[in-house]
């Protein structure tokens, strides 16, 4: 094992003195953040439309089973795949050099976004919860449906 | 003062007192380094990469956890960037599966283990080496080994133990 000892002091200490190395402000670190944050919960959104859209299609639906899901796809919230995009590439490239999943599990983190996208997915079908957040499109809450299931 | 308390004086009000936390880290991240490449110089390259990196994200280090673990995680992101630059060049072992034998901690104590290491290091592959050298030449715990190298505890344990029984192989070959 080798006993070398090596001296970086002055040179570490020089380039941040001379102000060739500066750190990176705090807001720097923030806005990252939250540009990833944002991006994950676009997807998320995006996701609960596909997991909405599939359990619409197993119901047994009337002859205006087309319409209702013309309708539906229009629901389409479309400033979520922009957002997605823009704040996952955003987010990737500020913190690209910044260690931000540090002391985190991250199997454990993906388990808990999957379970909580899909948990939601459902609860959003269950209590009707989808006029808030897409309109009331899904062709639930009103008579015609009604008779159609 | 602890070195989060220090990071802390160095992110508000007084960024000479870094040359503290190189003076005390330097060495330790320099024989960590060093027996990840095997190359006295690439390691020199990759704790000096390493200070000014911590340095530049300073603000993004978050004081409730270890300073230790995460300037040790970015020498091994380095280390690992290099490896891959240079793929030819560094001599890394195939990964190859060693049995797992928990007796062994019996028959060995952590200090002889340590002499058996320094000896021997270099010839076990890099995903035993890595978590062994840090836990007995950098005196890391478990739980900081799986901070730096992001493996469950539980992995960690058992790579250091199957280390521990290719190591006994590999210096009772050497004598």
């Amino acid at each position: 094992m080798q006993k070398k000892q090596i001296d970086l002091t002055n040179e570490i200490m020089s380039k941040i003195k001379k102000g060739q190395i500066k750190m990176k402000p705090k807001w720097y670190f923030v806005l990252g953040s939250l540009s990833m944050i944002l991006g994950l919960s676009s997807i998320s959104i995006i996701l609960m439309f596909v997991i909405r859209l599939f359990m619409f299609s197993i119901r047994s639906h009337g002859p205006m089973a087309d319409i209702r899901l013309q309708q539906i796809l229009s629901s389409f919230p479309l400033w979520a795949p922009v957002v997605a995009i823009l704040g996952l590439i955003f987010g990737i490239f500020m913190l690209k050099k910044y260690d931000f999943s540090y002391k985190k599990n991250f199997y454990l983190v993906l388990l808990g976004v999957i379970s909580a996208i899909i948990l939601s997915g459902v609860l959003i079908d269950k209590f009707n919860l989808d006029r808030f957040m897409f309109g009331n499109r899904f062709g639930r809450g009103n008579g015609i449906n009604r008779q159609a299931r | 003062m602890t070195d989060e308390e220090l990071v802390k004086i160095i992110r508000t009000s007084d960024q000479e007192q870094y040359s503290v936390i190189v003076k005390k880290y330097q060495d330790k991240l320099f024989r960590y380094a060093n027996n990840i490449v095997n190359d006295e110089s690439r390691a020199t390259d990759i704790v000096q990469q390493t200070f000014i990196k911590a340095f530049i994200n300073l603000n993004g280090f978050d004081t409730k956890k270890s300073f230790s673990s995460w300037i040790y995680r970015i020498v091994h992101n380095e280390a690992m960037n290099l490896i891959k630059k240079y793929k030819k060049e560094v001599s890394l072992l195939p990964d190859f599966d060693i049995p797992s034998n928990d007796n062994v901690e019996d028959e060995y104590n952590k200090e002889e283990t340590a002499t058996e290491v320094k000896k021997c290091l270099k010839e076990i592959p890099l995903s035993y080496s890595e978590p062994l050298s840090l836990y007995y030449l950098e005196d890391k715990s478990y739980e900081e080994i799986s901070d730096i190298l992001r493996l469950p505890v539980s992995t960690v344990g058992t790579r250091i133990n199957r280390a521990k029984t290719q190591l006994k192989k590999i210096c009772k070959k050497n004598k």
